[in-house]
């Protein structure tokens, strides 16, 4: 259940799968998208609240 | 009695104070256990004999989708407790949550748009699931715009309470929608009263970045809500202590 499904770094950025084909950048976009959404909006939210709290102030 | 005290327990000052002090935990725990699942998703769970390696997307996909379900209940339940118990802060937490929706559900379709191209040959198809969850989507910014175009807040809590809840029976159509027509999409997977069709080596993972994600989404309502309480909440002296 632990072992690792690629053999090289290269193997794991391109992700060729049994039919030929490099999902790859299927996987890669996706994992950029999600991980760049939830970054940007912790991002925005703190911003927020600093310059609101600022204006509070 | 309920009433007094669901006022005492919610009024904004008190949340504002326990979420503080459970955030970090909150925080750290969901991103440790969501990037070692997405870690152990990605590189080492086994190929899949039908879709080839594309199937790691579901470690992206799934938990994102099955929250913005989930917020959308969560608003929903917070809309009625709001209209029945005129409780301020579910009327916050309603605001509060619905652009955390529309982010968890956009991840949702732009996924499962990517996801679509190896698997299905096309990245969009006009299939009940992939609808409804637009319309989601849409439901959720409609509900943001809705909210903002009011200059009284007191009415646009009512009226956004109002319509998630009507807007909520599209939560049972997406959920069904694979059942109830022949799609494109992929019956679910996992479900409460049969054994679940994925292996265990992938759906350990699946879980794992299922809580994970949650964990992380929880955060940013946390955030969210931490925003819209000060912001509307802005005049009262305590929050000029707080801040």
């Amino acid at each position: 259940m632990f072992n690792f499904a690629f053999s090289s770094m290269s193997e794991a950025i391109l992700m060729e799968s049994q039919n030929g084909q490099n999902h790859g950048i299927y996987v890669w976009s996706v994992f950029l998208i999600v991980f760049g959404a939830l970054i940007l909006t912790f991002i925005i939210y703190k911003n927020k609240i600093r310059n609101l709290s600022k204006k509070i102030k | 009695m309920i009433k007094k005290f669901i006022h005492q327990f919610a009024s904004p000052k008190t949340y504002l104070k326990q979420v503080d002090r459970a955030y970090p935990y909150i925080f750290f725990t969901s991103l440790s256990i969501y990037l070692i699942a997405i870690f152990w998703g990605l590189f080492l769970t086994p190929e899949d004999f039908v879709q080839g390696h594309s199937y790691r997307i579901i470690y992206l996909h799934v938990p994102a989708s099955f929250i913005s379900q989930s917020l959308y209940l969560g608003m929903a339940f917070a809309s009625a407790i709001f209209l029945i118990w005129k409780v301020k802060l579910s009327a916050y937490l309603v605001r509060s949550i619905a652009p955390i929706g529309a982010m968890t559900t956009f991840i949702a379709l732009v996924s499962g748009s990517i996801w679509g191209i190896p698997t299905w040959g096309t990245w969009w198809a006009w299939d009940a699931r992939i609808i409804s969850t637009l319309i989601l989507f849409i439901m959720y910014l409609g509900l943001i715009s809705l909210h903002d175009s009011f200059t009284n807040n007191e009415k646009a809590d009512k009226f956004l309470a109002i319509l998630v809840l009507v807007g909520s029976v599209n939560i049972p159509i997406i959920k069904m929608s694979v059942e109830w027509w022949s799609t494109l999409h992929q019956s679910a997977s996992i479900t409460i009263t049969q054994k679940p069709a994925i292996d265990p080596s992938m759906l350990y993972p699946l879980f794992a970045s299922a809580i994970g994600f949650t964990g992380l989404v929880v955060c940013l309502v946390i955030l969210s809500s931490k925003f819209h309480i000060l912001d509307r909440e802005r005049n009262k002296s305590w929050v000029k202590d707080y801040v």
